[in-house]
């Protein structure tokens, strides 16, 4: 059984169904994609498997355990950490302190001792924002507090980390090394989960992807299946012809990050 | 059975009343996205109006209500909604908040001034005493059967409104999302200036209502809007059916209590309180809210000075403190003590509110308890404080515990009631205080003698430096920085496996702590208190003065202990039209936090701190950016 795992996940919005009984997994120690075009019910799945969204059917196991109506903390505290798509930073905390309030939180649940200074010293160091540690974190632009929300997930240790977007605002060069740092992270043994419109980087990074389409499971497959599926060329653009290009068909061979 | 009709008729007739201006509030409420707390005030000023035009200057009715409420009570709201709302950051919730508080005091202030209280004034019945009819052997006002019928008309015309309207429509679409009636061409600020009109209007016509059947009463009619909330918080400030079954539940409650029921001893206060039992029961029984992301406000960062530069500014105040008190005398001297104590409970706000984003209108009724606790507890020794403040602490544990399930708006709300509640039920007791005097120890410390003022001010100083060095310590570390957090984004702090709940009562219980230790040291400052000085009124002064100086400075906690304590002073050498003055400078006052949201004493230091040094070169934006990516570069070669 995989660490994250979704089976039957319906949600509905009045009368629109976001997520139609979407059953996928994501792997400790391997990056696994989740993609779909706008409003695939992506992020929506993100808040249905960290407790933010309630499912009116279906279930969630992390780790084994059904998780179903446990608050978002507590899902927490099983070992899942993630990012937001719309920015969810602590505004007025520098960077540093953004990363260090997350290690904080986590002593008050975990009985491993850290040095949540030194934890967060370190990270900083690894995603590139030591230099930046003591700007306040409203200020920052978009790809930066969107790194510095990886760092604050970082710094929880988590088994399994869910990333909404974290490659938007990031240039060609930053893409690079970000996916680098993804494939690392699941190199030692955590989980990610990635949800990203830049195909580039999931193709390099993930070894596996799930599709959505229309809140809809389309497929699962790795990144070449998932490239040649002619269901997911039209899902996202309605033609084989352009989704070819925009799925990176053009690109060259797959780097993929983690060896699942 | 005759006496039940007549209670009856008497209790929906109120009801309507309540429905009509709780219906105003939940109209600005659901579209503008602002608990419209001066709704009540902005009822009382319309009352004022048509007392004005009807009877001051003999206008006909319905020329005095076609111009009070179909154009003052709008172009007020308007006016409020172009000048205010629109230049707030609605999801800054806490400022929000307090900006409806200072205009609804900024209009207590208005009428003080402009319709003096010494003079009374009355608006006769609309029909006269003479227009009633029977049911049943009651006899039916003319009066109530209007506020019925008009109860009515704004039900049915509100539905119309909703449900059949283009506007209507896209009014109940911002509720939902603000940004995406945007995209969908509609204009939020029109429809949000659209919806406080139209509360103002409800809100005056429930003012004249209230003001022809009962009286012309500043403060009483501004209060009207504990009753409309409570009625309104059944349906979750959102639905209006449900609203008007709240109104009428607490308009027959009235009835029914008053007519059949003897209040007399402990229960003498039990009618002004009804709404507030009431808004609990529904507290309680509401559904939890679910965390929300993408909410979270713009937020800024406030300096903290260094723990050498609090030490310093300590001592500071503790030398001024010995000027102080080698120079005053009297009752200045004695209000002086007074407001460095209130000062030190003050502290609670800069913890509650300035770090975290927390508002609380229950702090006098701490105050209140602590200098309570201590008058009966441990003779004035140092154990009798610190029996207060836990005191304090376990009662700010079972007021916060039902609303925290809830959002900040809901625990400000039930803090509102508590503070009335404590009031009338608790601090009016002749057991408790009552109108009398409540003789409170002053404090003794083995060695020292605190016996005279201008000892205890220098003492009390002491003290405040000690804590506010010990706030902004908590502001650094552990706890301040998850309170923060908690602030800024609940939905973030829960995902990282932090209960918010239990982060929210964490900090709530320590500022009732800090309040009610306070309220110990202010006791004692006086040695004499009566329940007439905790009236949850002045919760909302202290709130507002505190936020002027600079909520999130722990100097404006002592800036507005001060203010608060001596303005009175200087009052009583005003004229009685001027004596407003303290309600309109609070008012107008915190009305400048719409610009400058930091407060004063942070505004002032960073504008000198601007001109004293060089402006820095500004860093170009791309630079970290291009660090990041040589870095990351750098490294994974």
């Amino acid at each position: 059984m995989a660490f994250l795992e979704t089976s039957g996940v319906t949600v509905r919005f009045g009368g629109v169904t976001a997520l139609n009984g979407v059953g996928i997994g994501a792997e400790a120690a391997t990056v696994t994609g989740l993609i779909g075009p706008n409003g695939a019910g992506k992020t929506t799945l993100f808040n249905v498997v960290t407790g933010l969204q309630g499912a009116n059917e279906g279930r969630v196991c992390i780790d084994g355990r059904d998780v179903s109506g446990m608050p978002v903390h507590q899902r927490a505290r099983l070992g899942i950490a993630r990012t937001f798509q719309r920015l969810e930073l602590f505004g007025s905390l520098s960077v540093r302190e953004n990363v260090q309030a997350a290690g904080q939180i986590r002593r008050l649940w975990s009985r491993r001792r850290v040095d949540v200074h030194d934890l967060a010293d370190s990270i900083l160091e690894r995603i590139g924002l030591d230099e930046l540690a003591d700007e306040p974190a409203h200020t920052l632009p978009t790809g930066l507090a969107r790194l510095t929300e990886l760092g604050r997930a970082l710094a929880t240790q988590p088994r399994m980390l869910l990333l909404d977007e974290p490659g938007s605002g990031l240039d060609q060069a930053e893409s690079e090394a970000f996916g680098r740092l993804l494939a690392d992270l699941a190199g030692e043994g955590t989980g990610i989960l990635l949800v990203e419109h830049d195909m580039d980087l999931v193709m390099a990074a993930c070894s596996w992807i799930h599709v959505l389409d229309f809140g809809t499971h389309l497929m699962s497959g790795t990144p070449e299946e998932v490239r040649a599926d002619v269901r997911v060329q039209e899902a996202y653009l309605g033609s084989a012809d352009v989704a070819a290009d925009v799925l990176g068909a053009h690109a060259a061979p797959l780097e993929v990050g983690a060896q699942g | 059975m005759g006496e039940f009709i007549g209670l009856t008729i008497a209790g929906v007739a109120l009801g309507a009343i309540y429905a009509i201006s709780a219906s105003g509030l939940v109209v600005t409420y659901t579209t503008s996205g602002v608990f419209n707390f001066a709704q009540g005030a902005i009822g009382m000023f319309v009352a004022f109006v048509y007392w004005q035009l009807r009877i001051d200057m003999h206008w006909s009715g319905p020329a005095a209500v076609v111009m009070s409420l179909l154009v003052i009570a709008p172009a007020i709201g308007l006016l409020l909604q172009w000048g205010l709302i629109r230049r707030l950051n609605v999801n800054d919730r806490g400022l929000t908040l307090v900006v409806t508080v200072a205009v609804m005091v900024a209009f207590m202030g208005l009428a003080f001034a402009i319709w003096p209280q010494d003079v009374g004034h009355s608006i006769p019945l609309l029909f006269g005493p003479d227009h009633h009819f029977s049911v049943g052997g009651n006899l039916v006002s003319y009066e109530e059967v209007l506020s019925i019928v008009l109860a009515a008309v704004t039900a049915v015309g509100l539905r119309l409104l909703f449900f059949s309207t283009r506007v209507g429509t896209a009014m109940r679409g911002v509720v939902d999302d603000r940004d995406l009636i945007g995209l969908n061409g509609g204009s939020p600020q029109t429809l949000s200036a659209l919806s406080w009109m139209i509360g103002a209007s409800l809100g005056g016509l429930a003012g004249v209502l209230t003001a022809s059947t009962f009286s012309l009463d500043v403060i009483n009619l501004t209060l009207l809007v504990l009753n409309s909330f409570a009625a309104a918080m059944l349906g979750r400030l959102r639905n209006l059916p449900l609203t008007f079954v709240g109104a009428m539940i607490i308009g027959l409650a009235d009835a029914y209590v008053t007519g059949y029921l003897q209040l007399s001893g402990w229960l003498a206060h039990l009618r002004p309180v009804l709404p507030t039992l009431f808004l609990f029961v529904v507290l309680l029984v509401l559904p939890a809210v679910r965390l929300r992301a993408g909410v979270a406000p713009v937020s800024k960062a406030v300096a903290v000075p260094s723990a050498l530069g609090s030490l310093r500014n300590g001592a500071v105040l503790v030398g001024a403190a010995l000027v102080a008190a080698a120079t005053m005398h009297g009752i200045a001297l004695t209000d002086a003590t007074a407001g460095v104590a209130l000062g030190i409970g003050a502290l609670s706000i800069v913890l509650l509110s300035g770090y975290g984003g927390q508002i609380s209108l229950a702090q006098y009724a701490f105050f209140g308890l602590g200098a309570f606790v201590f008058a009966k507890v441990g003779t004035g020794s140092v154990p009798g404080l610190l029996v207060a403040a836990a005191v304090g602490g376990a009662v700010g544990v079972v007021v916060a515990l039902p609303a925290l399930r809830l959002r900040g708006l809901e625990l400000a709300l039930s803090t509102l009631a508590f503070g009335q509640l404590a009031y009338y039920m608790f601090f009016l007791q002749p057991q408790v205080m009552g109108h009398a005097d409540l003789a409170v120890p002053r404090l003794h410390l083995p060695g020292v003698d605190l016996e005279h003022d201008g000892t205890y001010l220098v003492f009390l100083t002491v003290v405040f430096a000690l804590l506010s060095a010990g706030v902004l310590a908590i502001r650094r570390g552990r706890f301040g920085q998850i309170v923060i957090a908690t602030k800024d984004s609940q939905a973030a702090c829960a995902s990282l496996g932090l209960n918010p709940r239990l982060a929210k009562l964490a900090l709530f219980a320590t500022a009732t702590a800090t309040a009610t230790f306070g309220g110990a040291l202010f006791g004692s400052a006086q040695r004499i208190v009566n329940g007439d000085q905790f009236q949850y009124v002045a919760s909302l002064f202290i709130l507002l003065i505190v936020y002027i100086w600079g909520v999130s400075t722990p100097g404006a906690a002592l800036a507005g202990g001060l203010s608060l304590s001596m303005a009175p002073l200087l009052a009583v050498h005003l004229p009685t039209r001027l004596q407003a003055l303290t309600y309109f400078l609070t008012g107008f006052g915190a009305l400048l936090l719409v610009s400058h949201p930091e407060g004063l004493i942070p505004a002032v230091t960073g504008w000198v701190r601007g001109r004293l040094r060089a402006p820095a070169p500004a860093r170009p934006a791309r630079a970290p950016v291009a660090a990041v990516t040589a870095r990351s570069a750098a490294e994974a070669a």
